[in-house]
Order: C-alpha cells, then sequence, then structure tokens
C-alpha cells in the first residue's frame, strides 16, 4: 500500500477545506436534503431549490446514504427550503464525505498497481492520478464527487485487465446509473465486452464463417441478465411509477445550449472562436461585403456573455444536437471496429481514450471537466504499459519477457500526448475558480504536477537503442517534445498571467470579461485536439504494426 | 586559510563516497590524506572534529518517506528541478493555512496582530519617520524595531497603491476585506520567500556540502515543512520568518567564513525583531571567541572590523532617531516594553510554571522580577556562552544558538508563547543530525501554541501541519534508543489525551483554563530537558563525525 500517498493527498485535501467552492456545493446539500426527507417518489419531482436532482438514481441513493450522518452533524442541513446554506460544519462534512469516498479511487489504484505490475511507472500513475490536480480542482475544491465514480471506473478497467469480463460490465453498468456522463465510453465496453465475453476469445480474429460457431450463449446470457438487473435496481422503482420521461427529461437537458457557461476546450470552442473571428472581421472590415457574408444580428451578444443557454452564431452555420451526435459516433466508430476485430485489453483501453475524446470534443454542452474523463482513461492506459526503471543500466529498454504480458513498451509520444492533454485540460479548468485567493493554488498545483509527472514519465520511457545522443544526453523533461509542443507548454505561462493578471489590470473586472475565459478556452482546446490528434495516430498506427506481424 | 584541511575534507569524501569519481582525481590519495587530517585540526576554518571516517549515514534515513522521495529525484535526475519543486510546495502549503483565519479576525474593538501589522502600514506611510515611535494615537503602538517600520512601509506604500482604503490614516482602523487579507497574506509570503526560504535552501547547500545530494535535499523538505513557523506566519499572520531568515542568513555566512557579512545579517534581524536578542550571546560569544584564535593584531583587527560593522548596520537603521537622546530613549523604551508583565497569557516558560505554585506576579514588585529573571537568563547561558568562546566551532554555533534562546525562553522577562519558535529555529536546522530530538522538539513546540491556535480558530490547520509531521518524522525514531521512543511515545500519549480530553470532558469550574495550564506545564518540562540535553550535547561535541563544509571553493582548487 503507498502509505506516503494515501497521507499525502489526505493532507493537501484536508488543508483545501476553506478554499472557494462552487454552486455545485449547495447542488449536493439539495441532494441530501431531497433525498433524506423525500419518499422515493419525489426526488425526480421536487424542484425547491433551481439545483434539481439531475444524476441517475444510484447517486440519489449514495446521497441518502450521506444524509444519515448530515442529519446526525447537522439536522438543518437536510433541510429542503435552507437553501445556500454553508456553516463551517456543513463545509466540514460535505468535504470529508468527499475525501472519504475518494478512497474507492485509491482502492482502485491499489488493484491496479498489483495487477499492472509494481514498477515505478505504475507507481508514478497512481500518484499522477491520487493527485490530480484536475480531480483536486474538481473535487476538492469546486465540489463534486468524481473521485469516488472515477474509483469505480478504474476497478471496472482493471477487472478488464485481470479478464473478470463480467465483473467489470457490472461495474460499468453500476456506474453509468451514478453517473450518465460516463455513456461518453459506453460504446468501447460495449464493442469490447460484446465481442471479447460474447464471443471465442483466443485472441486472434475471427473468420467470417465460424462467428456463429464462436459464440457463447451462457456468457451472453449472463452479460445480459446481469446489467438488465443493475438497470432494473435502478431505474425498476421510476418505471412502475411511470416517472421514466420525468427522470430523462431531468438527466438530458437537452434544452441547455451547444457549449457550456464557457467554452469547454473542444471542436465547438475553436468553432465560436472562428466565428467570433469571422464577425469582427464582417463588422470592422469590409470583407464581409466582399464575400457577401450575412451577420445574424441577434447573435451579435449571444455567445459573448457566456452564459447557460442556446449559442447561436453569427455567421458560421448553427449546430444542432443531431449533427455533433453524428460526429460523436462517427469519431468513435474506427477505434469501435479496432476493438471488435481484435479485442485484447490495449486496443480497448485505447478505444476508451479515443471515445471518451471524441464525446469531449464532439458533444452537445460538453463540461469542461469532462476532460477528466480523457485524461483518467489515459493515465490507465499509460499505466498498462511497460516502462523502463530509472538508472537500471544500458539494457533499460530490454525488458524481460515476463514484464511484457502482452502490453506494448511506453513510448514518447504516448507521453507527449497524455502530458499536453492534461495540461491543456487542467489549464481549461482553471475559470472555475475565478476567486484571487484560489488563483496561486490552481497554479502551483498544476504547475508541480505537471513537472513531477512529466519528468517521471520522462525517465520511465525505455531507451531506443537507436536514438540520437542529443536525446539522451539532454536531461530536460521535454526533450522528447517537438518544438512546436515546447512552444506550446510555454506558451501557457504568458498566455496565463495575461488572463489571470494584466487583464484585469488593463480593463477592470467588468470590460471584456468574455476574453480571457475565451483564450484559456481557445488555447486549451488547441492543445486537447492536438493531444487527440497525437494519440489517435499513436493507437492506429501500433495496432496496425501488431496485425502486419500476425499476417507475416 | 588552511588548504591542507580543506583536502583532507576533499579526499575523505571521496573516499566516503564511491560515486564521486570527480573528486578523487584532484586530491592526494587516501593514504597521504588520513595523515594531513589528523595535523590539521588546529586550524581556525575547521570545527571540531579530528575523526577521519565518515561513517555513512545513508541507510539510516530509509524510513523517511522524504528520504525515498529524495532518492526518486535523484534517481530521474531531478536534482536542479528539486529545489523549485520544493519551494513551490512550501509556498502551496502556506498560502493554503493562510486562506484560514488570523489573529483577531472580526473581534473588535482590538482585533489582534494583523490589525496591528496593517496599522504599523498605515502609521508608517501617513506620519513623518521622527513620529513613528512617538505616534500617541493609543492605537497598536509600533513596538518593534525600525526594519518592521522600514518593511511595514514598503508594504504600505505598495498596498496603498492598489486601494488606499485598506491603509486611509485613522478611518482605516480594523479595516477588514477579503481583498486587504490577500494583499496582506501575499507580502508575508513574499517576504518568506526571499529571506527564509531563500536562506533555508542555502544553509542546507552549504550544511550539507560534503553530504550525499538526498540528505540535503531531504533536510530541506523537512524545514520547509516544520509546522510551528508556517502556522503562525502564515496562520496567525507574523513576520517572523523575515527575524529567523535573517539570522539563517548569519548562520550562512559563518558558515562561509563572511563574518562581517554573517554579523550585519544578524544585526539586520535584531534590527527588525528585538526577540532576534535572544540568539546574541552565541553569536556574540562565537565571533569573540574566533577573534581570539587570530593572534593579538589579527584579533584586534577583526574586533574592529566586526565592531564596525555592527555599529554602522545599528546606526543606519536607527539613524533617522539619533537626534536627541530623547528621541532615541522613546525608541527603545517602546522596543522594550518591560510594564507588560513577567510572561504573557500561558507561556510554556518555568515562570509560568512556578507561578501555579507560587504567585510571583502578586509577590513580587516588577523590578525585582526583571532583575531576577535577567540573572537567572544570565546564569543559564552563561555555561555554553564560556563553551563557544573557548571552542568557536561551526557547530558549536548552532548548539550554542541552540542553548541561548532556550534560556531566553524558559527564564526571560515578558516571553510570548510564539518564541519558542526561535529555539525552534536552530533545532529544526539540525534536523538530520538530531533527527530524532529535532522532530520531537517541534512536535512539542507546535503542541505549545495550541491554546493561542485554538482560540484564532485554526484547529483545523494545526491539527493537519502537526500531524503530517509527526507522520513524516516517525522514520527518525527507527534507530535510537529505547528512552528516547518511549519518550516519543509518552509525548504523543499526552498529546493526543489532553486534545481529547479538551474536545470531550469540559474543565472544572473552578479551573476554566486547566487545559491550557497543563499544556504549558507539560511543554515547560519537555524545553527544561531540551536546555539540559543540548548543552550536554555542546560540550560533548568532539565526538561527533566530521563535517565538512564548503569554504571559498575556488581557492581550494588553485591551491590543491
Amino acid at each position: 500500500m503507498q502509505t506516503s500517498l494515501f497521507v499525502l493527498s489526505t493532507v493537501l485535501k484536508v488543508l483545501l477545506f476553506p478554499t472557494y467552492h462552487s454552486t455545485d456545493f449547495e447542488v449536493h446539500r439539495n441532494w441530501l436534503a431531497i433525498t433524506h426527507s423525500l419518499p422515493i417518489s419525489q426526488w425526480y419531482l421536487e424542484k425547491t431549490s433551481e439545483w434539481t436532482l439531475d444524476y441517475p438514481p444510484f447517486f440519489a441513493w449514495f446521497e441518502k446514504f450521506m444524509s444519515i450522518f448530515a442529519a446526525y452533524v447537522d439536522p438543518k442541513i437536510v433541510q429542503i427550503d435552507n437553501l445556500n446554506y454553508d456553516t463551517l460544519a456543513t463545509i466540514y462534512f460535505q468535504r470529508t464525505t468527499v475525501i472519504i469516498s475518494e478512497l474507492v479511487l485509491f482502492w482502485a489504484l491499489q488493484r491496479m498497481l498489483v495487477v499492472m505490475g509494481n514498477r515505478p511507472l505504475q507507481k508514478i500513475i497512481n500518484w499522477s492520478l491520487m493527485l490530480n490536480p484536475g480531480l483536486l480542482m474538481v473535487d476538492n475544491m469546486h465540489f463534486q464527487y468524481n473521485g469516488f465514480l472515477y474509483g469505480i471506473l478504474v476497478h471496472s478497467l482493471v477487472d478488464a485487465k485481470q479478464g473478470k469480463l463480467l465483473r467489470s460490465g457490472i461495474l460499468f453498468a453500476a456506474l453509468l446509473n451514478f453517473k450518465h456522463i460516463y455513456l461518453y465510453i459506453a460504446p468501447s465496453y460495449f464493442a469490447f465486452l460484446l465481442r471479447a465475453y460474447c464471443f471465442e476469445n483466443s485472441g486472434n480474429s475471427i473468420r467470417a464463417r465460424s462467428w456463429i460457431s464462436a459464440f457463447r450463449p451462457l456468457n451472453f446470457v449472463a452479460l445480459g441478465v446481469s446489467v438488465i438487473a443493475i438497470f432494473a435496481a435502478s431505474l425498476g422503482p421510476f418505471v412502475a411509477m411511470n416517472q421514466l420521461p420525468q427522470l430523462a427529461g431531468r438527466l438530458f437537458p437537452f434544452k441547455r445550449g451547444l457549449t457550456h457557461s464557457y467554452w469547454a476546450a473542444n471542436f465547438w470552442a475553436l468553432y465560436s472562436f472562428a466565428d467570433r473571428i469571422m464577425i469582427v472581421l464582417v463588422s470592422k472590415t469590409p470583407l464581409g461585403q466582399y464575400f457577401n457574408l450575412a451577420l445574424d444580428e441577434s447573435a451579435l451578444s449571444a455567445t459573448t456573455r457566456g452564459l447557460v443557454g442556446d449559442t447561436a452564431f453569427g455567421i458560421l452555420p448553427t449546430v444542432t444536437a443531431q449533427h455533433t451526435l453524428i460526429l460523436t459516433v462517427l469519431l468513435q466508430i474506427p477505434s469501435l471496429i479496432s476493438v471488435f476485430r481484435k479485442p485484447t485489453f490495449d486496443r480497448f483501453i485505447g478505444s476508451v481514450v479515443l471515445s471518451a475524446f471524441a464525446s469531449f470534443l464532439a458533444g452537445w454542452h460538453v463540461h469542461e471537466k469532462a476532460i477528466l474523463l480523457c485524461t483518467v482513461t489515459m493515465s490507465v492506459a499509460i499505466a498498462n504499459q511497460v516502462g523502463a526503471s530509472p538508472n537500471s543500466g544500458v539494457n533499460a529498454g530490454a525488458f524481460s519477457t515476463s514484464d511484457q504480458r502482452g502490453s506494448s513498451a511506453l513510448t514518447p509520444r504516448d507521453v507527449r500526448a497524455f502530458m499536453i492533454v492534461s495540461l491543456a485540460g487542467y489549464i481549461g479548468l482553471w475559470p472555475l475558480f475565478f476567486t484571487r485567493p484560489e488563483t496561486p493554488i490552481k497554479v502551483l498545483i498544476t504547475a508541480i504536477w505537471f513537472v513531477v509527472v512529466g519528468s517521471g514519465l520522462d525517465q520511465c520511457i525505455p531507451k531506443q537503442p537507436k536514438s540520437n545522443d542529443t536525446l539522451l544526453s539532454s536531461k530536460s523533461m521535454l526533450r522528447y517534445f517537438s518544438l512546436l509542443e515546447r512552444l506550446y507548454v510555454f506558451g501557457c505561462i504568458p498566455v496565463q498571467i495575461y488572463v489571470n493578471i494584466v487583464h484585469e489590470a488593463v480593463f477592470g473586472q467588468d470590460r471584456l470579461a468574455f476574453l480571457p475565459l475565451m483564450m484559456t478556452s481557445v488555447y486549451a482546446a488547441v492543445g486537447v485536439v492536438y493531444g487527440w490528434l497525437l494519440y489517435s495516430a499513436t493507437y492506429f498506427s501500433s495496432s496496425k504494426a501488431l496485425d502486419k506481424k500476425k499476417t507475416r | 586559510m588552511a588548504p591542507t584541511t580543506l583536502r583532507a575534507n576533499k579526499a575523505t569524501k571521496s573516499k566516503a563516497n564511491t560515486a564521486g569519481a570527480g573528486a578523487s582525481s584532484s586530491s592526494p590519495s587516501p593514504h597521504r590524506t588520513t595523515t594531513t587530517t589528523t595535523t590539521s585540526f588546529t586550524t581556525t576554518t575547521t570545527h571540531s572534529s579530528t575523526s577521519p571516517t565518515t561513517t555513512p549515514e545513508a541507510p539510516k534515513l530509509k524510513n523517511l518517506a522524504v528520504y525515498r522521495y529524495a532518492t526518486w529525484l535523484e534517481e530521474n535526475q531531478l536534482k536542479k528541478t528539486a529545489v523549485w519543486i520544493a519551494v513551490a510546495a512550501a509556498v502551496l502549503v502556506r498560502w493554503t493555512v493562510g486562506l484560514g483565519p488570523y489573529s483577531g479576525q472580526g473581534v473588535s474593538p482590538r482585533f489582534g496582530d494583523y490589525e496591528a501589522q496593517r496599522h504599523w502600514m498605515e502609521l508608517t506611510i501617513h506620519r513623518p519617520i521622527r513620529e513613528w515611535y512617538s505616534d500617541k494615537s493609543k492605537w497598536w503602538d509600533l513596538d518593534y524595531p525600525p526594519l518592521t517600520a522600514y518593511v511595514s512601509w514598503i508594504c504600505g506604500f505598495l498596498g496603498a497603491k492598489i486601494n488606499p482604503e485598506w491603509f486611509a490614516w485613522e478611518t482605516s482602523r480594523g479595516y477588514e476585506s477579503a481583498d486587504a487579507k490577500l494583499f496582506m497574506r501575499s507580502t508575508v509570503l513574499v517576504f518568506e520567500l526571499l529571506i527564509y526560504i531563500s536562506s533555508i535552501v542555502v544553509f542546507t547547500q552549504r550544511w550539507f556540502a560534503h553530504k550525499p545530494w538526498t540528505r540535503q535535499h531531504t533536510a530541506l523538505l523537512l524545514i520547509l515543512l516544520q509546522p510551528g513557523v508556517i502556522l503562525i506566519d502564515s496562520g496567525h499572520f507574523q513576520y517572523n520568518t523575515v527575524m529567523l531568515g535573517l539570522v539563517v542568513w548569519a548562520v550562512n555566512f559563518f558558515l562561509a567564513d563572511q563574518d562581517v557579512l554573517g554579523s550585519v545579517a544578524f544585526c539586520l534581524a535584531l534590527g527588525f525583531k528585538q526577540m532576534a536578542l535572544y540568539f546574541s550571546p552565541a553569536v556574540f560569544a562565537y565571533l569573540l571567541g574566533k577573534s581570539f584564535r587570530q593572534g593579538f593584531f589579527g584579533c584586534i583587527w577583526k574586533l574592529i572590523k566586526l565592531g564596525v560593522a555592527v555599529i554602522l548596520t545599528l546606526g543606519l537603521l536607527f539613524s533617522p532617531w539619533m537626534e536627541s537622546k530623547e528621541e532615541i530613549l522613546q525608541v527603545v523604551q517602546r522596543i522594550f516594553p518591560v510594564f507588560r508583565g513577567l510572561y504573557q497569557d500561558k507561556v510554556a516558560n518555568i515562570w509560568c510554571a512556578v507561578n501555579v505554585v507560587i504567585k510571583l506576579r502578586e509577590r513580587f514588585a516588577i523590578q525585582d522580577l526583571i532583575r531576577f529573571s535577567t540573572l537567572a537568563t544570565l546564569l543559564s547561558f552563561l555555561p555554553s556562552l564560556v563553551h563557544l568562546i573557548a571552542k568557536p566551532t561551526k557547530r558549536g554555533l548552532i548548539y550554542g544558538l541552540i542553548n541561548s534562546s532556550l534560556s531566553f525562553f524558559l527564564l526571560s522577562f515578558q516571553v510570548h508563547e510564539k518564541s519558542i519558535l526561535l529555539p525552534a529555529l536552530p533545532i529544526t536546522l539540525l534536523i538530520l543530525d538530531e533527527p530524532a530530538l529535532a522532530a520531537l522538539f517541534n512536535t512539542l513546540a507546535t503542541f505549545s501554541m495550541f491554546p493561542l491556535l485554538r482560540q484564532e480558530e485554526l484547529t483545523t490547520q494545526y491539527y493537519v501541519l502537526l500531524g503530517f509531521w509527526v507522520w513524516m518524522t516517525t522514520g527518525t525514531f527507527k534507530n535510537v534508543s529505547t528512552l528516547l521512543k518511549f519518550l516519543s511515545a509518552l509525548n504523543l500519549l499526552v498529546i493526543v489525551s489532553m486534545h481529547l480530553g479538551e474536545m470531550f470532558v469540559a474543565p472544572p469550574a473552578r479551573y476554566p483554563d486547566l487545559y491550557a495550564v497543563l499544556n504549558s506545564l507539560w511543554s515547560a518540562a519537555g524545553f527544561v530537558f531540551y536546555w539540559a540535553y543540548f548543552n550536554y550535547r555542546q560540550f560533548t561535541l568532539v565526538n561527533t563525525p566530521k563535517m565538512g563544509f564548503r569554504v571559498t571553493k575556488s581557492k581550494t582548487h588553485k591551491l590543491a
């Protein structure tokens, strides 16, 4: 067990108690109150507070479990009409529940350490996940229970790695009933479990003729029944009460706009940015008349306000929910096919990452916090690879066969993609904390994480025998990064200095308030998209290479 | 200078450290080295040790998580970045602690130390310099020496540029706002970063110059995470680290034999907070003893240099008030307010402990108490002082600093509970030389400040940081005697049971301060033990393993 990791993360999280907490704190307090004082039939109907229950039923049960203790700590916490109640005791109580629930993640990581091989690379990934700036910011400052949920996800992934596919599927089904955001990666799970569990899996692809003989009806029934049982346990009561439409309406509020309050770092941030640029060009220069572009006047004020609601574009065509859905599915399909053809864990975890990326980049009303889905699954994918031990001599690259376990070696590309996506994604979370005392905290935890994890992973990259001397002699953690990537990493510094300090000093708090948010989102979006491309390239080239080896 | 010694040091290092292949090429063979070592101990730049072998101490530390982290850093070639990571982590911890309440937050009408510091900024930017110490507004008189006043002026000047309301004359008294707090907290942190944290970084580089890097970094992390300093400066709100940092800078200069610079730094510490006087006997003895070893003319010349440096520094600091005798007396009276009494609140020193049985303050006149306590203090640090004059070694200097500051804390007049930070500083500097005892001392010292921190609602931060410190340093008790293990366990038991008792059992109505008194009695007993122990250690220093300091590196190479 990694005692130091446990102690250090707990200490840091408790020290973060007095930091700013967002409205999500009140959201969860309200849910404690709803689940504690109302019968189950009212859970998804109650609307005293504007923060109605919009997570699936298992999460509601989880809140009900916590509310037992909440009522013991302070009965006022669980009163429905006691809006915006945040006494010191309430804050301490709710923040403590987050820390305790995150032990699920810690447990999952300890399992991962055992299953993936207890080597430096896996240890670094454990540290990186438990002290992840994204999780720290979103859970322990902003206030959510992501550590707990990602803990279940990691448990499920570790089960899949161990070959306990039924348990993995059941856990994932349960996870979906805790928070439906995990639907983003459900296609990969579906493809993998269907192919690897419900069909003969000898590690080879199946010829067209033998599909029927490879089918395993017993496994299929077992998986189907258990998943249905999970959903029945969760949704059954609401089906019985005829509340399913109401529940669905709460869970999937499609009335919200394409982008969240400020833009998540995805395609639509770039798209909206392009639209803004064109609006300026059309309205301020004669270019518009030249190209005969029409300006939709009503859109001018919409996106700049940064409010939750419909997003309108001035010049570019409007994007609808159907468009985003089609695009997401299109982006997910290639990796799904690859998993379906050859269901190894390597391909599965890569496909989970790519599905998460597809949904994050192209999805409808994506929260900036969803980037955690990409970075956490990427971490697991890296932990699944084989890394070198630092300073283990000349043969650092040549690992023994017992280590291989069918996993590939860690490549510089994986590390670059991971570090850039993480950096971009976490900086994309910074605008969640607009209060001044939190600025040094968010900057420091991100910077420390980046340097420590970046250098640690860098040292775990097995040395290539043919790599040139300049690479090996350089000790910089960015030695494998290309020039543009380095520019991107260092470019964060001036951009964020402007966003956090200069902008307010020059323009004050109210004027052009959307400009810094837009800069952060667009800059982060560039990094995330780049990292996604890099990761896709690695994924598809490596799976192709493996295929070729087989045919030879 | 002593080239032979330096060469000897280098060679011993290369002998102990097989990895240091570069050093061995430039130094004579190990065989010859041993002979040079034994003949070189009379020179002034060395310190008390004659034992030529450095025992490999590294395995001892394996139990420390911090040490394992340092090893990981070394394996990953992160030595250069490591210091920045450590500093960033230290700043992160301090800043998060700073999110908590400060001394006297929202406590009308007098508020607390925070308001005092804020008021001094207000005072210094609005009054002419000659009225700083004679201002009669009856609101938190400026009672710290001039450097504090100058620093206040800088902070006030900058703060008033951001928002003049924070420091408006008279109307800003008791002013509290989130932004003002943010500004004040960041001034503390900036000065701490510039003076204290930098001094600790340099100190570990010099103190562990001939030791493995991992030890140096372990010490750096442990010293930076010492809970007491963080809780008082970043939580309670004070600028102690400026004074402590200047003292460490003085030590850094002494380690490099830059005695004049060292005494200037020490005078600046004195000029920032009069509490630095706790250290002055040791510094005085060290410099005097060192001067005596320079021969007759060398001694006189050195004393003149040091004297001029001291007089110039202090003279410059006090120069605005030097015009008349009344003025300078006014300043001195403000800085040493004897009328406040023998001690404040409940402080873990001897007077407060004795007071439980004999009511000193009622029985004796204040003048008698001053005289008596001064005499007692003098007697208590005298042995250490004399020893240091006789043997002015660098290691001895640190022990001397401990002994004189502990004497002052235990016996002098008008002691605050926060003053335990002064003895805690040199003791923490010895964190890898006396690991178990230094760790235990910090635990006890932090515990002794608990009544103060509880009053300011910093209990969460206190529990977390103290708990973290105890966990971090448990590894140091692996290889120590059973007695020490027992003492440490007993100490923890007492601390935990007192906290639990305070939480769940209300004190009897007759003794509302029961827990505070018990706390101060237990801590005072511990501090007396430490006073005895460190005096004993100072006198038996000869047997300690060899310490090597990097002294004027470039010259060594030329001579070698």
